[in-house]
């Protein structure tokens, strides 16, 4: 196994509004590695989204990091990025060391400039000297690598479509060969032909060693099988299974992922679609998150103990998984 | 190439173009229709008040009566009429004068016109800019001191009516401290030139008016600028950049373009009202303007001047309004170079 | 439902501030001339007089006391500000939802409309409609700035309702369940009813503000008191360069502050109920 990028310990990120909290992420720790694609999924309103956030240490109002340590580990030293103010961040790490392509990559580029100029303008923000031409020109070898014509650069993103746009963005995000890559749900909004060519795209990314480590973020386990080795899965702000993704698809542990699967495996699309719901009731409210393991509302297997004590990760099998049942 | 990313461009200025035209003729149809649509038709009672005060020289009461009936038209059917008037007003015929006969109202209105143009164009556009770039720092830093500040501010500003605050600033600049002169455009006794000490002059009669319509213009700019701003913070462009390490001074940049091109369109919409106030603070102020003619021309029921008036601010609002746009479709690339389905 | 929705509007000190001022305001204008019962258009003692025990708002140059012109012009002017709200609300209430709903060709005769009245200057034109009408009762101004005044409400109304059919319409094709559309129409009646408060409150300070500035040019109303009016009076005498303070001060501190606590309130309801406005 590659040697540690990133490192979240039991990171706790709160939304606050008014006087009570959203408890998006609660009590999580997440390692990624070298040359490794993790998957994260989890239905809408999980804490996917929030997770990326923690892991960048991208903490602005309303949301609050609690509790715990985001650490990345840099040529042999470790840097605690939650102790780092948002300056130093913004300089040093962000678009550097770190990168992300949001959750709405279709919109994600400032729409009134040309794409070279936001790209000249990120360029400004780490570098106190640039010389243009060079930034344009690599910045062009980077497009073509990833499958844009390089004129597009000249472009205003409302001019190219919207599997280019995505393209662009993820472009851009990776203009500084950061080590670690965030895709948040890069594929939901695109038809399956752009879908397949996203991902490929992402997939080479890593293989060209433009990006060390990858977080693929997506709440459909088809799409995440094609592309990493390992899977988190998240429900109501924890995670409550880690695992390699072909043992979770041949033996779920978790009752959760259990529902998750069923519910993908099922050909047909429109059940696919609405599958996730073949778990009965709903996700809770994250500001009254339900005592002890957050599923048991929801869950077939449940003990007396779900309702009360909450159920930590351990390891079953050199699985990872948080239920009572193991 | 060049001739294709033109293309929406034109198309949206034609649009602006032709609409801005059907709506100026149809205010002129307005303008055409109200004498004699209104009950006790007042051009009647005008040609009647005329025949009464016969102790004016008959002469030209009779030469007064024979120019209305010509130029409204009055014996013949509605129609004629009509495409009369139409005709005229596009040849700039705007009729002749009844309190200053036999002066054509054009040629009563375009010595005052500049005067409301020199007022009006640089207030307004002082006050966009200031509002706007209070309003834009304000959202920036929305719940601050700063933002709760310039919210209230705005708020209260933005309901004082030009020519109210203009009384007010006339009161205490003016009568109390006599800083500044408090009425006219220039001194009295002199005569309108081109020389310097005339155009000092001027502008010191002018700070006041100027500055009634400024303050009070800016917090309507301000507050719609503020809430603009605020919904782009959250703009995925803006969290993407973040990411990417963007200063805050560049956010706030983006933040800023994308939130003033609507003002620009809102500018453009805008103008109609401003002109409105204007006019009234040119009453305030007795400046020699276009307001101060209405006033003359509503207080001895000059119909044919009021007309003219109106014919020609109507349709300087609307050119100015077309003006605005045109400005915005080159400078926003969405509108220039037209916005792709891709989304 | 409504007072659950209401309370948080009453933790915000802007609010209760600017509701306290338009009360003040309002309880002058309706009980105001009952408490001080003095003719506003009588002839009542000496001439520009400054504020005294006698005159509380001192005397205009025909000897009239200000502050009976003051009481009974600020019940008028609210008077009109309210009826062009009415007018103004009545139309666009209906234009909005039916263009919204019909759709198709009627949707664009109807917004095309809505978009020249929108264009033309409607100040312009009700000094030109003005002119024109030799009575002009407090009824006749506000059914004029009523009429002119619509089209960005009836604009607001129909797209606020489409995003509304729209998202109902995304809902209940992901879902395919009947409580959704319950659940959009509870959605979409709050939705517009505190919309259409706040446009009403607008609406209301339109035609308070156009009442003045069609009395400044002399085409206020024809019988009565109106703040207007007053202000019309305090230029036609010229007690601005007069140094008649008492004249023109109070009917425009009355005017902004009638304007001003009625627009706050309606920006700390967006506070309240826009979360994207609330302060973080
Ligand atoms: N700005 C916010 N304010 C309050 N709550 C939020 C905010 N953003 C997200 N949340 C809540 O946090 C939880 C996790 O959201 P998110 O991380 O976006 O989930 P996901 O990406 O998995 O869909 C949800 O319950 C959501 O409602
Ligand atoms: S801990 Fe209990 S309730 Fe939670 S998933 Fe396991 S069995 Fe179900
Ligand atoms: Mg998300």
């Amino acid at each position: 196994m590659g040697n540690l990028v990133l490192q979240v310990e039991n990171a706790r990120a709160y939304y606050i509004v008014e006087n009570n909290y959203v408890r998006a992420i609660d009590d999580v720790s997440i390692s990624i590695r070298e040359g490794e694609v993790v998957g994260i999924v989890g239905e809408s309103g999980s804490g996917k989204t929030t997770l990326s956030n923690v892991m960048l240490v991208n903490i602005k109002k309303p949301l609050s990091l609690i509790d715990g340590k985001v650490k990345l580990y840099l040529n042999g030293s470790i840097i605690e990025l939650n102790k780092l103010p948002r300056e130093e961040l913004q300089r040093n790490i962000w678009g550097k060391e770190t990168s992300i392509i949001p959750q709405s990559a279709m919109n994600a580029l400032m729409p009134t400039k040309r794409i070279k100029d936001s790209i000249l303008d990120v360029m400004k923000t780490h570098f106190d000297e640039i010389h243009e031409n060079e930034i344009i020109d690599k910045a062009q070898t980077r497009f073509e690598e990833i499958g844009v014509s390089k004129d597009a650069i000249f472009r205003y993103p409302f001019e190219l479509s919207g599997g280019m746009r995505q393209r662009a963005v993820i472009a851009v995000a990776t203009l500084l060969n950061p080590r670690f890559l965030i895709a948040d749900e890069p594929t939901s909004a695109l038809d399956v032909s752009t879908q397949k060519m996203v991902l490929k795209t992402i997939q080479n990314l890593r293989e060209k060693g433009i990006v060390k480590s990858i977080a693929f973020i997506t709440h459909d386990i088809a799409t995440v099988r094609q592309i990493a080795e390992t899977l988190v899965v998240m429900y109501a702000g924890k995670i409550v299974e880690i695992s390699s993704i072909e043992e979770i698809i041949r033996e779920p542990l978790h009752p959760y992922t259990k529902g998750l699967l069923f519910s993908v495996v099922t050909p047909e699309p429109e059940v696919k679609e609405r599958g996730i719901y073949h778990i009965p009731g709903t996700p809770p409210n994250l500001m009254y998150p339900p005592p002890g393991c957050r599923f048991h509302p929801r869950c077939e297997y449940k003990l007396d103990i779900c309702e009360r004590e909450e159920p930590q990760l351990k390891v079953v099998n050199n699985r990872k998984v948080a239920c009572f049942l193991y | 190439m060049k001739g294709y990313a033109l293309r929406p461009f034109l198309k949206y200025v034609s649009r602006k173009f032709i609409f801005l035209l059907v709506t100026y003729f149809i205010a002129i149809t307005i303008v055409f229709i109200l004498p004699r649509a209104i009950p006790g038709n007042p051009l009647s009672t005008l040609l009647r008040q005329i025949f009464q005060q016969g102790q004016a020289n008959p002469e030209l009461i009779r030469s007064v009566h024979k120019t209305l009936m010509e130029e409204f038209g009055l014996g013949k059917p509605w129609y004629e009429q009509y495409i009369d008037f139409i005709t005229r007003a596009f040849k700039g015929d705007l009729g002749t004068s009844i309190s200053s006969y036999p002066k054509k109202t054009l040629d009563l209105i375009a010595p005052v016109m500049p005067w409301t143009l020199i007022l009006l164009i640089p207030s307004i556009i002082t006050a966009w800019i200031i509002g706007n770039t209070l309003g834009a720092i304000a959202g920036f830093k929305r719940g601050s001191f700063t933002d709760k500040f310039t919210l209230n501010f705005s708020l209260i500003v933005s309901q004082i009516p030009y020519y109210w605050l203009g009384m007010l600033l006339i009161f205490t600049l003016s009568v109390k401290l006599h800083i500044f002169p408090g009425q006219g455009g220039y001194s009295q006794g002199t005569i309108p030139a081109f020389t310097l000490k005339f155009i000092l002059d001027m502008l010191y009669h002018y700070i006041l008016p100027f500055l009634s319509i400024v303050i009070s213009a800016l917090g309507g700019w301000a507050i719609g600028t503020r809430v603009l701003v605020i919904y782009e913070l959250d703009a995925d462009y803006v969290n993407f950049g973040e990411l990417l390490g963007l200063k805050e001074k560049t956010v706030f940049s983006y933040i800023f373009r994308n939130s003033i091109l609507p003002q620009v369109t809102g500018l453009a919409l805008s103008l109609g009202g401003a002109l409105g106030g204007a006019l009234i603070t040119e009453i305030i102020f007795n400046y020699p303007g276009t307001g101060y003619l209405l006033f003359r021309a509503l207080s001895t029921l000059d119909y044919p001047l009021i007309q003219g008036i109106f014919i020609i601010l109507i349709g300087s609002v609307y050119l100015a309004n077309f003006l605005v746009d045109f400005v915005y479709a080159l400078i926003d690339p969405r509108i220039r170079l037209g916005q792709s389905e891709g989304s | 439902m409504w007072l659950a929705m209401f309370r948080p509007l009453f933790k915000s000190k802007k609010f209760l501030v600017s509701i306290l001022v338009f009360i003040f305001i309002v309880l002058l204008g309706l009980v105001g001339p009952i408490v001080y019962p003095v003719d506003p258009t009588g002839y009542a003692g000496p001439f520009e007089r400054p504020p005294s025990r006698e005159f509380p708002l001192g005397t205009d140059t025909y000897g009239g006391d200000l502050l009976a012109k003051v009481l009974n012009g600020t019940r008028t002017s609210l008077y009109i500000g309210f009826l062009t709200a009415v007018i103004s609300m009545s139309i666009g209430i209906i234009i909005g939802p039916i263009s919204a709903i019909k759709g198709g060709i009627v949707d664009e005769v109807l917004m095309s409309f809505t978009n020249i009245v929108l264009t033309i200057p409607n100040i312009l034109l009700a000094i030109l409609i003005a002119t024109y009408l030799k009575v002009r009762s407090a009824e006749v101004i506000a059914l004029l700035l009523g009429v002119l005044g619509w089209p960005w409400f009836a604009r607001a109304v129909r797209s606020q309702l489409l995003s509304l059919i729209n998202r109902e319409y995304v809902k209940l094709s992901r879902m395919a369940g009947y409580s959704d559309l319950r659940l959009a129409f509870e959605d979409l009646i709050p939705g517009i009813a505190t919309y259409a408060f706040m446009s009403f409150i607008l609406f209301i300070n339109g035609g308070i503000l156009g009442e003045a500035g069609l009395s400044l040019i002399g085409l206020g109303p024809t019988k009565g008191v109106s703040l207007g009016l007053v202000l019309q009076w305090a230029v036609l005498m010229e007690a601005v360069r007069r140094g008649i303070w008492w004249w023109f001060v109070p009917p425009g501190v009355i005017i902004v502050a009638l304007t001003s606590s009625l627009l706050m309130i309606t920006t700390a309801m967006d506070e309240v109920f826009n979360p994207r406005l609330r302060e973080k």
